[in-house]
């Protein structure tokens, strides 16, 4: 269906390949997953499938692109609208339109449909994706689960034949990315479209993956199971696979746990010996009652929270629980409308926002760097310094706006850290993050509980709330419902346990290496 | 080597909005028209203008300029925008829009349009200039509700000054540069005034016929330096020195603290469809 | 079928357009206050009765306050640059003496009653008209009068569209960074240079949110396939040219005439040669405008039709405006036009009352909107 002949491609301002030499095929009907570090290459070679590179972004492409038996090689994007059906990673910059009839049915109004076929596709694709209580309601006022629903049938409304998603949940908590996922997985199975997704969730999608391409220096297509055992990103329950050295490896938590039938009956008769965090008792960081309310709507409804020195706190629960609001409270720039929060003496506290791009205004690194000196009253060069220890390799004079999510984020992190804060607040820091980059992240954030500092990350990423934090609370409706151990809170819970977790269960191991550690 | 019909070289996308010999001829026309259509109580005393011609024509105006605007439109759009140029205008517009009443006085003073639209002319070229100057005061008329006769007038208006803008020599730059926009800016600023008080000079104070009327009235058929003092006493007395005087100061003002940093940003955004190419996070 | 005509159902915005420029038209041709009171209550009465639930359509009260505005403003130019040439004086005020290079400018001074009441009945007429375009202003939804533009325009639609979805986002933006402001440790800013600052910090990121999401957005629109449907081929867009051009002269030249009163021949009234051109230069324009779109295939969805109600609308504007042209012809002109000097009350005589019910039809023969959204009891 998809071929690509000796495809390199390079853009136009620089001389580095960024595509050599790709090859592959993806037959009909299958659902392919791409995977590879940010920066490979893989939204390069998505876009590439409808000629958005370079058509639309400019550069050099050499190689031949093969759709459905047509040379596309040299067509427009727009010429591809009924071949190829593209959706990005945020569904609400991609609507033209500001109804839900009125988007799914803008692509056929471009392409000249007639006005009756138009109605009766709209109609259909309102029920194929189980939107149709949505039809006349603004884009705006949905969740973002049901925008990138929208943004799926406003391709699919055309009927494309190959379907293709760039990390289609990247800005969804995991409640709205499961309902995504599962669409997604019916629209393969009923209608035998195929598709192309790009997804950093990979556990969710690799049990209907036929196949696997795996982008890093060179291009991989294969069999999932061939390709993911090679594969230098894994999710959880491969690695726990690969390094367990199960055969086949397993895609489901059911594989999982039938391999793990000798371990865990091992542990039911002599439970493992599992690390117990340290407690804590020098606190930094202590809040009483606090209450944030914007008109009739409690955000925040009495909480008490008290962040230690040393200890590394998650703050979980689903989006518009408050934890964003709870975050803003505490640090004094946000609503409070009620309670108190007392700080040690010379406590600083610092809050990195969800958006990191937010702070940023000047042109270039170094300008962003030297303006939080200036800020700090701190030497030259102190904020360019810790930046550099933080993430080595960014370029002092690219500009803010060019970095990757991960880049952007260390910049704001060295700016807000540069005053040397006792209490850190991260909010959402993993949006957008791949696994490379939460693992840096992870580093970055132990580095910080080791000089002493509290730290508070508000997050939906489960295993690296596993990886990185001592102790979890969990949000409900601006209440807390549950504080306490990271693995009391994670293990005992149906949503928030690991792949791991789940794979062990009853017995509370939440990470690969503490499996392997038990199973000896 | 690869057949030469296999390699795709598109250079980096650019945002604008191109002016063909046949757009420039349609715009040529449209100017003329609209300074007429403006300008008539000027331009046409010495054939005497019938009275009760006189006293429709300002309504008669604001229904024809639509035709002639939609027709300007239609010629410049035909030519060359393309879905980034259209989300480009779509956007500054919004934000046009948007500043407009929070910052902006009533119907007849459009003080802080003037800011980004000569930036964005600047930055995208003069098409580009030109159509944002029709969008912006059209988004905001129909967000606003300023729909009404002045509308198409100050569509006109708002458009020539973005044209200006995009028609500066290009190779000043630095603080010659933000030096002659701001003078584009002061300049456009009484002149927009001007033009706009021209058109609605003999539509708010009435015209006199039989006087009774004031004595800052159109009079039909009076000598072209007697209707210019009137009128320059009307526009003097009623914006030159209170609208006009603050929309320059604003505009001056605007340019001097963030002309340069948003420049930077209009600027970038036409290089900007390169997909993020930095490395990870990866210490 | 008269049960399925009334189904609520939004009308073809160029119909409420259309029923409004004729009744401005008819103002137009009018001082009668109360005549024009009257289509000024006419024209709320509408509004009132079907418009939809949107912001355009609350903005109605706004014109009526322009409304207001502008008779104050043309009553108090008689009053305060002299309003003295008639017979009834009213009051005396000191005349403030001016240079004599100021040329036939008068400052206060003895202000008449015809003076007065000429500016009265004119801002009135003005308002009236204004309070028209503010009225279909009212019951047009602007974004479907957009989407029935003929293609030629469909660019221009779609920048209208982008830029109202841009706006709450554009809001949200500015929320964030705003608040995200606060987390940058400032230093007390004590120059104004440094407090001008502030100002940066915050419209360079919203802007170049902005732009980013803008790059998306085009994006999303190119692998639709927006653009697709292709531009004209080079006879139809020579033909588009030439028409546009023919258009613009015809329209200049009848402008001129109509102002500088040229000779002409009359028909039934009408100046044969300027009405010629008139129409010549707008179907140009028309036919300008259908040329340059015709190659391009974009369809509608759903499309609000033409039907009965719309032309009802319409009817009922015309045959005021026709009604008001009659009656200034053959009928009562001094009803239309009454006195000032010497003066005489005005007075609303049946022909004009019938006028004012013909106009208010549509309140009552048309389809209502969609009635709005039941709305939920706050708990």
């Amino acid at each position: 269906m998809i071929r690509f002949e000796d495809i390199t491609f390079r853009y136009a301002s620089s001389e580095a390949l960024r595509l050599d030499s790709v090859n592959f095929e993806i037959e009909e009907g299958e659902l392919c997953l791409v995977v590879g570090p940010t920066g490979s290459g893989k939204s390069t070679l998505l876009g590439c499938i409808n000629n958005l590179v370079p058509r639309f972004t400019g550069g050099v492409r050499t190689g031949r692109v093969v759709i459905d038996g047509q040379d596309t090689t040299l067509l427009q994007p727009r010429e591809l609208a009924t071949t190829v059906g593209y959706v990005g990673q945020d569904p609400l910059a991609g609507f033209v339109t500001d109804t839900v009839e009125e988007e799914l049915a803008y692509s056929m109004e471009q392409l000249g449909f007639a006005p009756a076929e138009m109605r009766r596709r709209v109609e259909e694709t309102l029920d194929l994706l189980g939107i149709a209580e949505l039809r006349s309601r603004d884009l705006r006022t949905l969740s973002g689960g049901q925008q990138q629903r929208v943004a799926i049938g406003s391709v699919l409304a055309s009927s494309p034949k190959v379907l293709v998603l760039d990390e289609p949940t990247s800005a969804l908590d995991p409640i709205a990315a499961e309902e995504v996922l599962a669409m997604i997985s019916r629209l393969v199975r009923d209608l035998g479209t195929t598709v192309v997704i790009a997804e950093h969730r990979m556990e969710r999608v690799i049990e209907f993956a036929d196949s696997v391409l795996l982008v890093s220096s060179t291009v991989q297509h294969g069999e999932t199971r061939e390709i993911l055992a090679v594969s230098p990103i894994k999710p959880p329950l491969v690695e726990l696979g690969t390094r367990m050295g199960w055969q086949p490896l397993p895609l489901t938590i059911r594989e999982g746990r039938r391999l793990a039938n000798p371990q865990r009956r091992a542990w039911a008769d002599e439970p493992p010996g599992l690390p117990v965090p340290t407690p804590r008792d020098e606190p930094k960081l202590t809040a009483k009652d606090i209450i944030v309310r914007y008109g009739p709507k409690v955000a925040v409804a009495g909480v008490d929270v008290t962040l230690h020195a040393g200890e590394v706190t998650a703050l979980m629960g689903r989006n518009g629980c408050g934890k964003s609001s709870l975050m803003w409270a505490l640090h004094g720039a946000g609503r409070r409308d009620g309670g108190t929060v007392s700080l040690g003496d010379e406590t600083r506290i610092s809050l990195v926002p969800q958006t990191p791009s937010d702070l940023l205004y000047l042109t270039s690194v170094a300008a962003e760097c030297e303006q939080s000196d200036q800020e700090a009253g701190l030497p030259e060069g102190t904020t360019l310094a810790l930046l550099r220890r933080l993430v080595p390799g960014i370029e002092p004079e690219a500009h803010p706006r060019d970095l990757s999510e991960g880049q952007k984020l260390a910049v704001v992190l060295a700016v807000e850290l540069a005053g040397n804060p006792q209490v850190v607040l991260l909010d959402e820091p993993t949006r957008g993050l791949d696994y490379g980059a939460k693992e840096a992240l992870s580093d970055i954030v132990a580095g910080m509980a080791r000089e002493g500092r509290a730290v508070l990350i508000a997050t939906h990423d489960v295993e690296m709330v596993a990886q990185t934090c001592e102790r979890v609370i969990v949000m409900a409706e601006g209440e807390v419902v549950s504080d306490g151990p990271t693995r009391e809170v994670l293990a005992n819970s149906a949503l928030l346990a690991t792949q791991v977790a789940k794979v062990a269960n009853p017995t509370p191991v939440l990470t690969v290496e503490e499996f392997v550690h038990a199973a000896g | 080597m690869r057949p030469a019909d296999q390699m795709l070289d598109i250079p980096p996308p650019i945002v604008g909005v191109a002016i063909g010999w046949r757009t420039w001829l349609v715009m040529i026309a449209s100017t003329l028209l609209g300074l007429f259509a403006i300008g008539w109580p000027l331009l046409i005393p010495a054939v005497g203008v019938a009275p009760e011609h006189a006293d429709d024509a300002p309504f008669i105006f604001a229904a024809l300029l639509p035709v002639i605007l939609l027709l300007v439109i239609a010629q410049v759009t035909e030519g060359g925008l393309d879905a980034r140029s259209l989300a480009v205008l779509g956007v500054l517009s919004a934000i046009n829009a948007a500043i407009r009443p929070a910052l902006g006085a009533g119907t007849a003073g459009v003080e802080s349009v003037f800011f980004l639209l000569i930036l964005a002319g600047r930055a995208f070229g003069p098409g580009f200039g030109y159509l944002l100057g029709f969008t912006s005061l059209f988004a905001s008329a129909l967000l606003t509700a300023g729909v009404g006769p002045w509308l198409p007038f100050q569509m006109l208006c708002a458009g020539w000054v973005g044209l200006a803008a995009g028609l500066l020599p290009k190779r000043v730059s630095g603080k010659a540069e933000m030096a002659m926009l701001i003078t584009l800016g002061i300049v456009s600023a009484y002149l927009f005034g001007a033009l706009m008080n021209m058109w609605f000079w003999p539509f708010i104070t009435g015209i006199d016929v039989d006087g009774t009327g004031s004595s800052l009235d159109y009079v039909p058929g009076a000598p072209i330096l007697d209707n210019l003092t009137r009128f320059g006493w009307f526009t003097l007395l009623t914006s030159t020195a209170g609208w006009d005087t603050g929309r320059a100061i604003t505009t001056t003002i605007a340019l001097l603290v963030v002309g340069r940093p948003v420049l930077a940003v209009l600027r970038r955004a036409s290089g900007m469809a390169r997909v993020s190419t930095g490395d990870t996070l990866k210490p | 079928m008269i049960r399925r005509y009334l189904l609520p159902r939004p009308l073809h915005p160029f119909s409420w357009w259309g029923w409004a420029i004729a009744l401005a038209v008819a103002a137009s041709s009018a001082s009668n206050p109360l005549l024009l009171l009257g289509i000024i209550a006419v024209a709320s009465l509408v509004v009132m009765a079907r418009r939809a639930d949107s912001p355009w359509a609350k903005a109605f009260k706004l014109y009526l306050w322009l409304g207001v505005f502008i008779v104050i403003l043309r009553v108090g130019f008689r009053i305060v640059f002299g309003g003295g040439d008639g017979p009834t004086i009213l009051f005396n005020l000191p005349e403030v003496p001016l240079p004599t290079w100021v040329r036939g400018i008068r400052l206060l001074g003895s202000v008449s009653l015809e003076a007065v009441l000429t500016g009265l009945y004119d801002g009135l007429r003005l308002a009236t008209i204004i309070i028209c375009v503010g009225a279909a202003n009212a019951l047009a939804n602007p974004k479907k009068l957009l989407a029935s533009l003929p293609g030629a325009l469909y660019e221009l639609g779609t920048i209208m569209v982008v830029a109202v979805s841009a706006l709450p986002q554009l809001g949200d933006s500015l929320q964030r960074v705003m608040r995200a402001r606060k987390l940058r440790r400032s230093p007390e800013a004590r120059t104004r240079r440094q407090r001008l600052r502030v100002v940066e910090t915050i419209i360079v990121p919203v802007l170049s949110d902005a732009l980013e999401r803008s790059l998306s957005l085009a994006a999303s629109m190119d692998v639709r396939g927006y653009g697709r449907s292709g531009t004209a081929n080079p006879l139809d867009r020579a033909l588009g040219l030439a028409l546009g051009l023919g258009a613009m002269s015809l329209i200049a030249v009848w402008a001129y005439r109509y102002l500088a009163n040229a000779p002409d021949t009359f028909v039934l009234g009408f100046p044969v040669l300027s009405t010629a051109l008139l129409l010549l230069g707008l179907a140009a324009a028309g036919l300008a405008l259908w040329v340059s779109g015709r190659t391009v295939q974009r369809t509608r969805y759903r499309p609000i039709r033409w039907g009965l109600a719309e032309t009802l609308v319409v009817a009922s504007g015309v045959a005021a405006a026709l009604l008001i042209r009659l009656i200034a012809r053959y009928g009562d002109a001094t009803a239309l036009f009454p006195s000032i000097h010497p003066f005489t009350w005005p007075e609303l005589t049946l022909p004009l009352l019938g006028v004012l019910a013909i106009a208010a039809l549509p309140a009552f023969i048309t389809p209502p909107p969609y009635a709005a959204a039941p709305r939920r009891q706050p708990a």
